[in-house]
Formats: C-alpha cells, structure tokens, sequence
C-alpha cells in the first residue's frame, strides 16, 4: 500500500511541468544540504569544544539547557520555511483506502525532511566527542534518543501549527520573551530546563516522558488531520461570505491599469496563500536586527541586508508573478488586455510594498547610519532594478498556484519556500558587487551612492525593460498556458 | 468572420486536427459536434490563440490570431474555468471584464439587467465569491460573461454541461433570442444533439480531428446526426 502511495509522489514529481527545472532546483538544493551537514558537523565540535575550554563549564548540561531555545525557535522557523508533503488527498478519498492510512502516510512523509535530518549532523558528532570524552556510554545514548523524540515532536507540533497561526505568535511570544528575561539577567530559564533534558542521561527510565509527549502530539496531529479529511472541511474548502464589497474606487486614478491593481489587491486579501507574502514583506523588516550583531557587522552584508528588509514583499510576491493568475491565464489571454498593463500592476504593487517598507524601516537609524543607508539605497535598487527582475524570473517560473483549494490537507501552503530563495540570490549579488567597486575606487559612501544610482538608472529605463519583458511574455504564452492547466504540481 | 486554411496540430506523432478549409460567415450561429477527442476543444483553443498550430493559420475578421492581438477586441470566449477568477464576487468580475471592453460600470449593470432570469436569483448579490459557487452557476457567470459587452464574436465550449434542465432551456432561448436581435456570430460545441440542432444555423461534426459533416441545419438534421453516431458504434 505505501509502495503505492510513493509510487504516486514519484510520478507527479517527474511528470510535472517543468521536471528540468526542478532537477536543477534539487541539485542547488542538494549544495545547501551539503552546506549546513558541515556547518551543523562543525557546531558540534564547537559546542563541546568551545563550551569545555571559553567558560569552563560542563558541555552536556550548558548544551541541554540552551536546548530549549533551539527547540522553540525550531517550531517557528518550521512554520515559515517547511514545507508540509503533498499528498494529494482528494482524489485518494474515494478509492478503498481507509483514512487513517493516508494520514499515516502524510505524517510519517513529514518526518523524512530537512528539518529533522540536519538534526542527526549535530548530535551524531556530538554524542561521539560525548563518548570520547568519557560520558555514559546508555546515558549519552538515552539522552540522544530524547533530543530525537522532542525534534519529532516539534515536527509534529509543526503540522498542526500550520493550520492555526495563534499558536505560532504564542511560541514566538514565549520565546522573544525568555530571550529578554534571560538577557536582562531577571529570570534564567536554563537554570530550569538543564536539569529536564538532563534527566533522561542520568536516568534512562526518564525517556519516557519525551517519548509519551511524541506520540501524544503525533496522536494530535493524526486526530486533527483525520477529522480534516472531508472535501467541506475549513481545511479542504473554505467556504467564507464575503465580508464587505470592497469597490476600491480609489484605484480609479490608475486608468486601465487600475483593473488590474483592484483584481491584485482582493487577490491578496481574499487568499491567504497571496496574504503570506505580506507577511513576509513584514518579517523581513525585521531580518535586519540579526545582522546588527558584531559579528556580521561588514559593509558587505549590510548591502545584503538593505536589499531584504525592504524587499521582502517584492521578492515573495513578484517571484509568483504570473502564477498567481494561473488559474484564469486563459481568460487572461484572451480578453483585449495589454500585457503592459498587466505587468505595470504587478509592478506597481511591488514598487509600493517596498516604498512602504523603506520609511518602516527607518528605525535601524538607532544602529547606525552605514545600516540605514544600506537600507536606503537597497530600497532603491528594489524599485529600479529588481522590480523588473522578478517579473522577469517570473516569465520562467510557471509554477501553478491553485488559489481556490490550496487550504488542502497536506498541500503546498507557503508562498515562500527554499525555491523562492534561491531564485532571488542573483538579485542579491549585482547590487554587492556595485558597491565593492565603489568602495575601491573611493568609499564605503561612495558605494551605497552607487547602488542607488543603478536603481534610478533602472527606474529610468522602466519603459524599455517593460517592452522587452513583455516580449518574454509573449514569447513563452503557450508553454505557460500549458503548465498552468497542469494542476497540483 | 472566421477563416481556417490548413490548419493542423500535431503532438509528437498523432495528429488531433487537420482542417483544411472552414469558414463561418459573419452572424451565423455555428455548431461544433463530436466525440471525446474529437478535436472540438483543440479547435477553439487554436481560434483563441491559445496554443500554437502546428500548420496553417486561423484568421478572425482577417486577423492572423497567432500574429495580432487585436482579434481580442471583438471576440468574447468561455471555454472552462480556467476562464473564471474564483476570488472575485460574480458583480466584480463582470465589472472586471466588462471595464476591459471599456464598459463604465452603470452600463455593465444595465446589461447585467437582462440575466436576472438567467441566474434564477442565485448569482447576483449572493456575497459569495465565484470559488463557492456551485458548477452550474459557475458556468452561468462565464457564459453571461462572453455575453453583456457586446463582442460581434462569441466562443463557447459546451455552455450546456453541468446546467440544470431548466437552465439548458432559458440558455438554448437565450442564444436564439441574442443571435437573431445582435446578429452576433456564436460558436458553440456541445455533446447534446437536440441542443445543438435547436440553436444552430449550421453544424459541423468532427471525428477524429477532421469535419466529417457540414450541414445547414434544418429538420432532418437531428435524424442524420443520430445516424452518424450511431454508425461509430
């Protein structure tokens, strides 16, 4: 039976629209594995190491106390990042299946990802030094099979997070919150959590309680999909009255184009798939304040930054552009519509989430002025360059969005995926290079100037590039058309 | 209006429409029958554009389509749901695509007016978005979509399926009524055969991606495309 269901996952892999693309995705994908298995291996040596030799202190209980920032942040980095399995259920409803089946099937899938795996390249290295250096051999081993048990049970935690985002503002509340106790010195959670993930070394019978907490939230996950997995459940069909008519006359000023921007803007409100990417233009305002710390305190990624603070938005929605029409492209095509019209509503868009979030984003002021003007002429080479080149990748996604039943158990909910970040990295490296040369041929001033006149330079030229992404368009019509009448892909 | 010369698509090996000479005259009503696999939908597809000939050329009012654009100022379609926007209340997108046929709203609205008994009440006003509608009414908003902004050319892909019976009679009446008061050209194709004879000036059937039969309908023409299916048996 299992066979079959992989049998299932395999074809729709390889008979989708375009498996070259996506062999190349894996292959890049594969690199980043192969980056973080050695950075994660690293860790470990560093862990104990560091730990044993900076602070003198005990590495196994500094490690387990620490551990349950790692867990929670986990539970928040999954929800934004991992994607669930695709288990195309409703097709599978009706065919002598039983339910509890295809749910077992989903969530023993979820478990083999990314997530989980990177996992084994920290503690595999780090239970051998812990060997080596003369710990308990079943301690460390009852200790290692704990930490397992809690990683699934974030992994479980998680399925069920993504249908409920409360939960996820409550971990990220208790989490920024134990960070703050802890930093301002007022409440040590460590001091209590150490002793918890340490149990289980010293006493093997205390496997249990991670254990019993990682069938009781799979039994959770299991019981909430088992209940979803009706064609008019919220989570296959949402079914919702329109809340307001939403006559959006304001737009009116725009001409024909106006058209366009109305259909955008209820796209985004009205699908919740199209809402994620706002919030991603919001978290990544935020992206920044890692980068404020010492360590990554060089120009170079300034300029990195200041292009992903203001461009969150523009990057998870322009990426998707035209996918986020895929479901009516033919009417699209058919109806007198200019594709420049087409394209300078989407453009628009973009180009206001990201003059939206240059004056949000003026609070990194407090750090530093090099921070804000990295911001400042990030914000602009947004608008100038990479406004055109995301819609201009887009031509080339031809990724199906299925707005109208992508709340499917299981499905492909978040607009923002490894894919969308590695489409973006080009974006990311003309406007670093920019500023080293103008940081060798006068400053780090100098630089950010640069960049921003690169970004007028493009906005300049809009008319121009417009013309000719418009003929990409045109050029790659029916092979769109085509893949966007391949569903589910 | 529509002139086809030559015209044929190939995947790979198998060939799925060869036409060598069709043209449908300004105000007829024309009908498309076959089976599955027929080549009805490739046909219309290759009308609208929306896939690439492998030879030959369709023109439309002496448009190249596959050349220039500006065959889509005259031409209205519905060919699936591909051609609805799910998130958009049924009033927004005719306001949608009636405002890009430069239609003001108040006018949209007026021709709106004629439908009401079309939608039997559950369409307009219903604060639902077109994604939550049943098939049925789905299928209404495309069709009366294609309709209010007054295109001398209307494409529709089986405008019959999935319609209640009651609907199937108000549609077949109101295709009559709109083709004989605008002198509008309509393409149709269908599966059903008494409802394809009732509406249409002409029928064309395709077997196999070829017209097997091109009649001007009139009494007897039901009996004949019985027969002929029959004989497929």
């Amino acid at each position: 039976m299992y066979k079959k269901f992989i049998y299932l996952q395999w074809k729709s892999f390889f008979r989708a629209a375009g498996v070259a693309s996506k062999l190349a995705q894996k292959i890049l994908i594969g690199v980043v594995w192969a980056y973080f298995a050695f950075v994660f291996s690293g860790l470990a040596f560093i862990a104990f190491y560091g730990i044993q030799e900076e602070f003198g202190l005990d590495p196994l209980p500094t490690v387990s106390g620490f551990l349950i920032y790692a867990f929670a942040l986990w539970i928040v980095i999954r929800y934004f990042i991992q994607k669930m399995p695709m288990v195309h259920v409703q097709p599978l409803l009706t065919l002598p299946l039983s339910k509890k089946r295809i749910v077992h099937f989903g969530l023993a899938k979820s478990t083999i990802s990314f997530f989980n795996i990177i996992n084994l390249f920290f503690f595999i290295p780090f239970g051998f030094i812990l060997l080596k250096e003369d710990y308990n051999l079943w301690g460390v081993i009852s200790w290692g099979l704990s930490i397992g048990c809690i990683i699934l049970t974030t992994n479980f935690l998680n399925v069920l997070l993504n249908s409920q985002d409360r939960l996820l503002l409550v971990a990220t509340a208790i989490l920024l919150g134990l960070f703050g106790l802890q930093y301002y010195e007022l409440f040590d959670i460590t001091a209590f959590s150490e002793p918890v993930f340490m149990a289980p070394y010293y006493q093997p019978l205390w496997l249990l309680a991670p254990l019993a907490l990682m069938i009781f939230s799979y039994r959770q996950s299991f019981e909430h999909f088992l209940k979803k997995l009706y064609m008019d459940s919220d989570e296959m069909r949402p079914k919702k009255e329109v809340q307001r008519a939403t006559e959006l006359k304001w737009l009116d000023g725009f001409g024909r184009t106006s058209f366009f921007l109305k259909n955008d803007i209820r796209l985004i409100v009205r699908n919740k798939r199209a809402r994620m990417a706002v919030w991603m233009g919001v978290a990544f305002l935020f992206y920044g304040l890692i980068f404020m710390m010492d360590i990554y305190d060089y120009p170079l990624t300034k300029v990195f930054v200041g292009i992903f603070v203001t461009g969150g938005f523009l990057f998870s929605f322009g990426q998707f552009v035209p996918s986020w029409d895929s479901s009516y492209y033919a009417l699209m095509m058919t109806q007198n519509v200019p594709y420049k019209e087409y394209l300078k509503s989407k453009w628009w868009l973009v180009v206001v989430g990201t003059l939206v979030s240059i004056p949000l984003a003026s609070f990194y002021i407090f750090f530093s002025w090099e921070s804000y003007f990295a911001i400042l002429a990030g914000g602009i080479y947004n608008i100038g360059v990479n406004a055109h080149m995301v819609l201009l990748s887009g031509a080339y996604t031809r990724t199906p969005i299925d707005l109208n039943s992508m709340q499917r158990a299981f499905g492909d909910k978040k607009s923002f995926n490894a894919k969308t970040i590695l489409l973006g990295i080009p974006k990311i490296f003309l406007p670093m290079f920019i500023f080293y040369i103008g940081v060798l041929v006068h400053s780090k001033l100098m630089g950010f100037i640069l960049i921003g006149v690169v970004g007028v330079l493009g906005f300049a030229l809009r008319n121009l590039v417009f013309d000719w992404i418009e003929k990409v368009y045109q050029n790659e019509k029916y092979q769109t058309l085509a893949a966007y009448k391949q569903k589910n892909t | 209006m529509i002139d086809i010369n030559l015209l044929s698509k190939k995947y790979g090996e198998q060939t799925v429409l060869d036409i060598d000479l069709l043209n449908i005259p300004s105000g007829q009503t024309f009908g498309l029958v076959g089976n599955n696999g027929a080549g009805k939908t490739t046909l219309f597809s290759l009308i609208l554009d929306l896939i690439e000939a492998t030879t030959g050329e369709v023109k439309n009012n002496e448009i190249v389509v596959s050349k220039d654009e500006h065959w889509k100022n005259h031409t209205a379609a519905f060919v699936d749901e591909q051609f609805l926007i799910g998130y958009l209340t049924p009033e927004e997108y005719f306001y949608f695509v009636g405002g890009l046929r430069n239609m003001k709203k108040d006018a949209i609205k007026s021709a709106l007016e004629p439908y009401k008994d079309f939608f039997h009440g559950e369409v307009l006003g219903q604060k639902k978005y077109i994604r939550d509608l049943s098939k049925g009414n789905q299928k209404k908003v495309g069709i009366v979509g294609t309709l209010i902004s007054n295109t001398p050319l209307v494409i529709l892909d089986e405008p019959f399926a999935n319609l209640d019976p009651t609907t199937q009679i108000r549609l077949k009446k109101l295709l009559k009524e709109e083709a004989s008061a605008t002198g509008k050209t309509f393409l149709i194709s269908s599966h059903d055969l008494q409802h394809i004879t009732d509406v249409c000036d002409r029928i064309v059937v395709l077997n196999k991606g070829k017209i097997v039969r091109d009649v001007i309908t009139s009494s007897k023409t039901l009996k004949e495309l019985e027969a002929f299916f029959q004989e497929q048996l």
